[in-house]
């Protein structure tokens, strides 16, 4: 049997397309994106996160085309930065600069600043609220009302947002390596297609694009004894980053220009490692590990922070340390792209198979007569 | 004012400051548009806290655009789709490059909105601090 073009379709694509719409539509009711921007903010962030490109505008868009498919939402996203010309590169963003919401540690109970709580679903009953389901503009009006009324008795603060890193105070006791900055200029896999062993650069860029639910699973795989990696959290902080940028004629920071912040989760993790010390006796030191990505989704950045130490030790056979095994498949175009792939016509190799199948069992048929 | 800090106030700022700096200028002074505000991408560059490295967090969506008056340049970029926003700013550059007359009189309408942006956000951090933790240590 030969390969055989076929061609046709093109009318009964066009009505399930038709038929999407309705589906999107025919219940009646739509939810406009100005609503999804300001009710739905952990689902935008979990988007722009994936599609690692931060716009909380074209995220809400995407998710209203996509129906709240969050696969379908962050391949929209990608495949439109596609059409997007690069400008600039930001300058480097510090993150003791970040304007802090949220910071907790699970390592100390006092830590320099004290821990605050900020916005978090943590301590909430995880009982379905049915009220909502009778939540009147007016009753949210009142509400916020009373809210902001509270605060406005308030003092103002006298700082600034910034609070010192638990890990520098350690670092400051001589507990935790120092390091100096690094500038050496980060690789992109966005531009070039990376090679293994991948570098730092390179393992971080592809950790904070992961898939939220492929980054967990692995950073809990690795808890559960797929690798050898169990930290205390040292800190998590929400806050938001200023962004800024050289163009024409600028040449220090002064110059540069601000062009807005973008809200971001970032973890240290602190990782107990056996190590040979000075006497030749086994000791513990502690090494980081490193987990950051858009918005809030304080999940993800611990879970990356456990995948970024595993990766640093690629010397264990376990395969959350096997960073072919990770790197290759947390993002979430090239795994759903793939999966699903397979439900796209696969008749010319299908009908290879099946003739294969045919010809062995006619072969050890006949051989059996 | 450097510009590090006037961008941070124009953008974060009422938004009716860079279009009043902006409509001051071009009622003034020809503006020649040498890029309309379009969209575009810029990519982070961020330094991680473990081993003091950098790395590239995302992409964030920008809208730039560029302007001439005489000789000199001005370019307006802004996190986001705001093509009015990004194209005052650019004007507002411009001025700034030029030295323009008009711009004499913005720092003190600058300062102003710096010190009511500051007051907003040490009200804000005022209502985060109280989510701050009072520990109490239980005795036996």
């Amino acid at each position: 049997m030969g390969y055989v073009a076929v061609k046709g379709g093109t009318e009964a694509i066009e009505a399930s397309i038709s038929r999407l719409k309705y589906e999107r539509l025919k219940g009646g009711e739509q939810v406009d994106v100005s609503a999804i921007l300001s009710s739905m903010r952990l689902l935008i962030d979990q988007v722009m996160s994936e599609a690692s490109l931060y716009s909380p505008e074209l995220a809400a868009l995407a998710i209203k085309q996509a129906e709240g498919s969050m696969e379908e939402a962050v391949f929209l996203l990608r495949a439109h930065r596609s059409t997007l010309p690069r400008l600039y590169y930001s300058e480097t963003v510090e993150p003791e600069r970040m304007a802090v919401e949220r910071r907790i540690s699970a390592s100390f109970k006092d830590i320099p600043g004290g821990q605050l709580l900020g916005a978090t679903h943590d301590y909430t009953h995880r009982l379905i609220d049915f009220s909502l389901l009778g939540e009147t503009e007016e009753e949210r009006k009142r509400w916020l009302g009373k809210y902001e009324a509270e605060l406005s008795g308030l003092e103002d603060a006298s700082g600034d947002g910034s609070y010192p890193k638990v890990v520098e105070y350690l670092r400051s006791e001589g507990l935790f390596e120092t390091f100096k900055p690094d500038d050496t200029e980060p690789d992109d896999v966005t531009k070039n297609v990376f090679q293994f062993p991948a570098s730092r650069s390179e393992r971080l860029q592809i950790l904070t694009r992961g898939q939220t639910g492929a980054v967990t699973a692995l950073g809990y795989a690795s808890l559960r004894g797929y690798g050898q990696v169990h930290p205390t959290v040292g800190e998590v902080r929400v806050g938001n980053l200023p962004i800024t940028v050289q163009a024409y004629g600028g040449d220090d920071g002064d110059d540069s220009y601000y062009i807005g912040s973008i809200r971001a989760t970032e973890v240290e993790s602190f990782v107990p490692m056996p190590s040979g010390g000075p006497d030749g006796k086994q000791e513990l030191r502690f090494e980081i590990g490193y987990g950051i990505c858009y918005g809030q989704n304080e999940t993800k950045a611990i879970a990356m922070s456990i995948l970024d130490q595993c990766l640093e030790h690629p010397e264990s056979d376990a395969p959350s340390h096997d960073e072919e095994f990770v790197l290759l498949h947390v993002d979430t175009v090239e795994s759903t792209g793939f999966i699903s792939h397979l439900k796209m016509p696969h008749y010319v190799t299908f009908q290879s198979k099946l003739d294969s199948v045919r010809n062995t069992r006619k072969g050890r048929d006949g051989h059996e007569s | 004012m450097k510009r590090r800090r006037m961008t941070e106030i124009l953008i974060e700022g009422n938004p009716e400051l860079a279009d009043r700096f902006a409509s001051e200028i071009r009622r003034h002074h020809p503006v020649r548009e040498l890029v309309a505000p379009r969209q575009g991408l810029t990519m982070i560059k961020m330094r991680e806290t473990a081993r003091q490295s950098l790395f590239y967090l995302g992409e964030v969506l920008v809208t730039e655009a560029k302007v001439e008056i005489g000789d000199y340049i001005g370019v307006g970029i802004v996190a986001g789709a705001k093509e009015q926003l990004a194209a005052d700013l650019a004007v507002i550059d411009a001025a700034c490059r030029a030295g323009l007359s008009e711009t004499a009189g913005w720092n003190a309408m600058l300062e102003a909105e710096e010190v009511r942006l500051a007051g907003k956000k040490r009200r804000e951090l005022a209502a985060l601090e109280k989510t701050k933790v009072q520990f109490d240590t239980m005795e036996e």
